[in-house]
């Protein structure tokens, strides 16, 4: 137990300097000064850039460097934006969290609806249901995010009417952000319409968490699929069957759990995936968001803005996916004898 | 199988036969692997395929809906776009863009790929351990987002989101090749090879690559999907294709402006992508379920 936990937490702080290591050396593969892209001062703010060269004490060598870099990554000031002005980490503070939200309900989604579904292929294996879902399956992980979007915006926002074309909440409502995430803080506000306010946000929310949840909907059915067929051949589920046991028992009690075990690792697989359709679909639904932001950053060639934002997504994606896969280490006493940790 | 037997001897198709006895059976399979086909003939001789010029503007017909509309002509089959371009042209070049491009890069990814695994693959100690330690920590972060870190660095453009989507795919290709080695080189064949002295360039180019054949076409399908995902999506988000060009990522954004109006615009150009998606996973289902079964035998 302490032997799994201290190579996870060797294998993190690894990943973790180099995902730094590589942010700090952006700063040097962007054009332009480091010292720009590190602090966003342009060279006409002089006396504070100045300040900063001292601070990043970018005279010494780059190994120097990198500790001072460290220290002011810590302290929270992470540079300002090139083209905004605005203080990078308070930026990526609003914007992460929006993303955050979206993924995780599109996540949520996709398991009530894909693990059932993937229990009832699996279980009407070779039968007509089987194919259907399998068919209906293939057709959702063959659609391109972005074009599933504006076929969504054309037909539900344009031609319909039901749901808001872009954006997060109607500019009527005016709720004060405490912890980035809109229907949490719609609730924790003493606005008058509280009600409106959180049907207005759950308007907004529909089409985009759709868009995205359906790609990982069906890959979680075929995941879940696939484990419940190979779970139900497996040598244990005869024995209960041998045993007497009806087969709703032998499901109930042996079939769920095991299959469930290999599918939290792959599931855990998908919250990258669902990340980066979430980047693509923010942008087609003006979605306040990192991924939005990034893409604009790139457009504007905003590089601190650029290094930081990979930064935070990239160490966003290492910690869920590496906090992910100990629990099923420290769960699963059948993975025990991995020697290697995978992230 | 139903054979009329004349003979008594015994007939023992190779693995590859077996393969493609089941890979026939499935008749969905089959239809896309004609789609696949399909594509892959446009994208050869699409110059002799698309009736106009995708870059030609046509001034007196804009906006025309497609053929099968009551205000459709039949000299434009799916209609023009709002600056008077051919549609379906723009269409069977685009495809020849996407696939063709997604298929070029595949097969360097592959070759690097396998290069790469057969060293992670046959060596041991601190090298392999190296690699196999930063190719798992690459592995967890999705394609596109790597593409999009690397275009970051190099900047907006078509051939700088080649190269992205190419470095990009490499990982995959690494750890499934190092993954099999490694599985093979506990097996008995090639126990025997190296009891007869075989070195270990040539036990991998000898025993170990011609069995790696059909797990890197899977691979391969599932890298193509992939890549014609991203390079649409790099193109949509302006960061791959740029405008004027015909890709079909670039054509949906384009689209974007006039899609209330011109509906026909954004779906054309998506069907012929998600046509493109339905036949490459269709061929790639297919393929691995047939293996599976074939194992089975």
């Amino acid at each position: 137990m302490v032997n799994v936990l201290l190579r996870y937490l060797n294998l993190v702080v690894v990943t973790l300097f180099i995902l730094s290591l590589l942010s700090f050396l952006l700063a040097y593969l962007f054009p332009g000064q480091a010292v720009e892209n590190l602090t966003g001062l342009r060279l006409d703010e002089l006396s504070t850039l100045q300040n900063n060269q001292l601070k990043y004490a970018i005279d010494d060598n780059v190994f120097v460097q990198y500790w001072y870099y460290m220290g002011e990554l810590f302290a929270g000031n992470w540079g300002v934006s090139f083209s905004s002005g605005l203080p990078l980490y308070e930026d990526i503070g609003h914007y992460l969290p929006a993303s955050i939200e979206l993924s995780a309900y599109a996540l949520f989604l996709s398991f009530f609806i894909g693990l059932p579904l993937g229990f009832l292929a699996a279980l009407q294996h070779h039968k007509l249901t089987d194919y259907g879902l399998l068919s209906v399956s293939l057709l959702g992980y063959s659609i391109p995010v972005f074009w599933l979007a504006l076929i969504m915006i054309l037909g539900f926002s344009l031609q319909l009417g039901w749901f808001p074309l872009s954006g997060r909440l109607s500019l009527i409502f005016e709720i004060p952000s405490i912890t980035g995430f809109i229907l949490v803080d719609i609730l924790l506000s003493d606005s008058i319409d509280k009600q409106s306010a959180l049907i207005d946000a759950l308007r907004h929310l529909i089409l985009p968490t759709l868009s995205i949840a359906i790609v990982t909907t069906t890959l979680i059915l075929r995941i879940t699929r696939r484990s419940v067929i190979e779970t139900l051949n497996s040598e244990f589920i005869l024995a209960a069957y041998a045993r007497g046991l009806t087969p709703r028992q032998v499901l109930m009690r042996h079939g769920v759990r095991n299959a469930l075990i290999p599918i939290w690792p792959l599931l855990a697989m998908q919250f990258p995936t669902l990340l980066t359709n979430a980047m693509i679909v923010e942008s087609i639904f003006s979605w306040p968001g990192i991924g939005n932001w990034l893409i604009q950053a790139i457009y504007q060639q905003d590089y601190p803005a650029i290094r930081a934002g990979m930064l935070a997504v990239s160490v966003l994606v290492v910690i869920f996916t590496m906090s992910i896969d100990l629990t099923i280490r420290l769960t699963d006493p059948r993975r025990r004898r991995v020697g290697r940790a995978a992230i | 199988m139903p054979q009329s037997s004349l003979y008594q001897e015994e007939h023992h198709p190779s693995p590859l036969q077996y393969t493609w006895l089941e890979f026939k059976n499935n008749h969905i399979a089959v239809a896309g692997l004609f789609c696949f086909v399909f594509f892959l003939t446009i994208t050869i001789f699409c110059p002799l395929l698309a009736p106009f010029d995708p870059n030609v503007q046509q001034i007196g017909d804009l906006l025309i809906p497609p053929a099968w509309d009551p205000n459709g002509g039949i000299s434009h089959l799916f209609g023009t776009d709002a600056l008077g371009r051919d549609l379906l042209s723009r269409i069977i070049y685009g495809c020849r863009m996407t696939f063709g491009i997604s298929l070029l890069l595949v097969l360097v990814a592959m070759l690097l790929g396998v290069g790469l695994g057969g060293v992670a693959g046959m060596s041991r100690g601190f090298r392999s351990s190296f690699l196999n330690h930063t190719l798992d920590s690459i592995q967890a972060i999705p394609t596109l987002l790597i593409a999009i870190i690397i275009i970051a660095i190099l900047g907006p453009g078509l051939v700088n989101s080649m190269w992205a989507i190419a470095l990009a795919l490499i990982p995959q290709f690494v750890h499934q090749t190092r993954d099999f080695v490694r599985h093979e080189l506990s097996k008995e064949y090639i126990m025997a090879a190296k009891l007869d002295g075989a070195s270990n360039t040539h036990i991998f180019f000898h025993s170990i690559l011609p069995n790696m054949g059909e797990m890197l076409v899977v691979q391969a399908t599932l890298a193509l999907s992939v890549s014609i995902l991203d390079i649409s999506a790099l193109g949509f988000l302006k960061l791959g294709a740029q405008a004027p060009s015909s890709e079909l990522g670039a054509m949906l954004l384009e689209g974007i402006e006039v899609a209330y109006i011109a509906p026909w615009i954004i779906a054309l150009p998506g069907g012929a992508l998600f046509l493109m998606m339905i036949s490459i996973n269709l061929v790639g289902d297919g393929l691995r379920s047939a293996l599976r079964n074939r194992l089975l035998h």
